[in-house]
């Protein structure tokens, strides 16, 4: 088909899509609302892995101390710890270092205000393990020495963690599947509407020998454009709700979360591939059986 | 041109709309078909179209079999005729260029094709003046006009006319009549179902008179000034 042809073509899906405005916006809240939970499902379960890499990648485990034990003994027990069998490296991380750790991902002024005497958490000593499978006999052995309080054990967290993150997975399949389909329903409804109003145009058409391909283009422009104003419009609220969904986790959760800038290129494609094909398929649907029909048929006279 | 071998159409419903009709019209004839209604002419404007297929019978249009047509090949048949329709069907808002236009943009006809070729139609139809204005402001024989600038638009072999003057005046009827044999004239075969007898026996063509689904009468029927001429001479 040539350009020429395809631009009146075009013209004419973006009419119709003014023509019937209400049942375009509908369709575009709905394809949106789908575009966002799975958007944003899919952004929990990249952030989860990408945390739980971090746990696992690191093989450090914290162990903290008595909250009475002062920087010097802190010393002293990280040497004891040191001695046990099958930890290879050890660090002692001061309350203030820590609070500054805090700082640093969480970037709060009220750490600054934490440091010294007010400095509600213990002294502590990073512990690196050689063979990561006889973790729980050495984190015993390294709990049973005098002075320490308890071990940070990240792995469970972890565990937690991906756990979580399957189970909003796979909820939110189940979601986006009926969404999708709702999507596609109300679409394919919207464009049908469109048909009928156009059913006049579309009898004439086919009486002067328009292809079945012609006369669908327009339609299936339509159907496009509404994914792609769906897809646009997802995107820019899943900067939103990415941002104070991440601003929640993070006052929970000290870990560094996927700053938004670098998923964002991909949400935007995703998100108007999407929802363009979610279109297309929407209007391909409603408009398979109406051009069987003929004549008055059409027309339903 | 058109050949209709043993068709008959029997719709679910069970009525028997053509019963084994056979017919021949050839390239540039001018004919007229008329018939009581119900006595099958729609159906057999419909079979000629494809917009029904028949019970059993062979039919061929423009040098295609039509009764085992597969739906993708329709619209190449639809090309080859232009249709022009009692009730005019005319996009209201469009203007009468645009109604023709579109005749052409939806076979995807080039920009620059159209603008040269939609106001040699106008001209040819006696419109050009009337170009910019839009149905609702024009009369009865001028919208089927439109109708008729539309159906030859696409320069079909065939003008295939359903009652065009069944909605307007004798008088603009006449005119309409004239116009289309002046189209005959150009070697586009005319056809034309009717039942206005008058207008039929004013012009001296070939009449087919289908009734009950079957064709009972097939007559050049003159007419009368020329009838009597032929009993002077």
């Amino acid at each position: 088909m040539r350009i020429s042809g395809l631009g009146y073509l075009l013209k004419e899906g973006i009419k119709s899509i003014w023509l019937n405005r209400m049942m375009s916006i509908a369709s575009i809240g709905v394809l949106v609302s789908c575009l966002l939970l799975t958007g944003s499902a899919e952004l929990v379960t990249l952030n989860v892995a990408a945390v739980v890499e971090d746990i696992g990648g690191e093989n450090v485990t914290r162990v903290f101390l008595d909250q009475e034990v002062t920087d010097l003994e802190g010393v002293y027990i990280m040497d004891e710890i040191s001695k046990v069998s099958n930890v290879t490296d050890t660090k002692f991380v001061s309350k203030d270092e820590a609070i500054m750790e805090y700082q640093d991902t969480l970037r709060e002024d009220i750490f600054e205000q934490m440091r010294g005497e007010g400095n509600p958490l213990p002294n502590a000593v990073d512990v690196t393990l050689e063979d990561l499978s006889l973790y729980d006999e050495t984190m015993a052995k390294i709990t049973a020495v005098e002075g320490v309080d308890e071990v940070r054990d990240t792995r469970e967290i972890a565990q937690k963690l991906t756990s979580l993150s399957t189970l909003v997975s796979s909820v939110s399949l189940w979601i986006v599947l009926a969404l999708s389909l709702i999507s596609i329903f109300i679409i394919s409804n919207t464009i049908r509407m469109t048909m009928y109003s156009r059913r006049f145009e579309i009898s004439i058409m086919k009486s002067v020998g328009a292809t079945d391909t012609f006369i669908r283009i327009p339609f299936v422009f339509e159907g496009m454009i509404i994914g792609l104003i769906s897809g646009v419009l997802g995107s820019l609220l899943l900067t939103f709700v990415y941002d104070a969904v991440m601003q929640g986790m993070q006052n929970i959760l000290q870990f560094k979360f996927i700053p938004y800038d670098e998923l964002a290129p991909f949400v935007w494609i995703a998100f108007i591939l999407a929802g363009m094909v979610i279109g297309m398929l929407g209007s391909l649907l409603s408009i398979g059986r109406y051009l069987r029909k003929e004549g008055n048929e059409l027309l339903g006279w | 041109m058109i050949e209709f071998r043993n068709v008959s159409k029997v719709y679910p419903s069970g009525t028997h709309a053509l019963n084994k009709a056979s017919l021949t019209i050839e390239k540039g004839e001018f004919v007229f078909i008329v018939g009581s209604s119900g006595a099958g002419k729609s159906t057999f404007l419909k079979l000629i179209m494809h917009e029904e297929t028949p019970s059993s019978g062979t039919i061929f249009v423009n040098g295609m079999r039509v009764d085992k047509m597969k739906h993708r090949h329709v619209p190449m048949l639809r090309r080859t005729m232009g249709i022009v329709f009692q009730d005019f069907r005319l996009i209201d808002k469009m203007t009468v260029y645009d109604n023709v236009a579109f005749a052409m943009r939806a076979i995807g006809a080039r920009p620059r094709a159209i603008k040269k070729r939609v106001p040699y139609i106008l001209e040819l139809v006696g419109l050009e003046n009337k170009a910019d204005r839009y149905p609702s402001q024009l009369s009865g024989g001028e919208q089927q006009r439109v109708g008729l600038a539309r159906a030859l638009v696409n320069n079909p072999m065939m003008i295939i006319a359903d009652e065009p003057t069944g909605n307007i005046d004798p008088e603009m009827s006449y005119e309409i009549m004239e116009l289309l044999s002046e189209i005959n004239k150009r070697g586009t075969t005319i056809l034309i179902v009717t039942h206005e007898h008058d207008l039929v026996h004013s012009f001296g063509r070939r009449v087919i008179t289908i009734d009950k689904g079957v064709v009972v009468e097939d007559t050049v029927n003159l007419p009368e000034a020329v009838l009597e001429g032929g009993d002077e001479a």
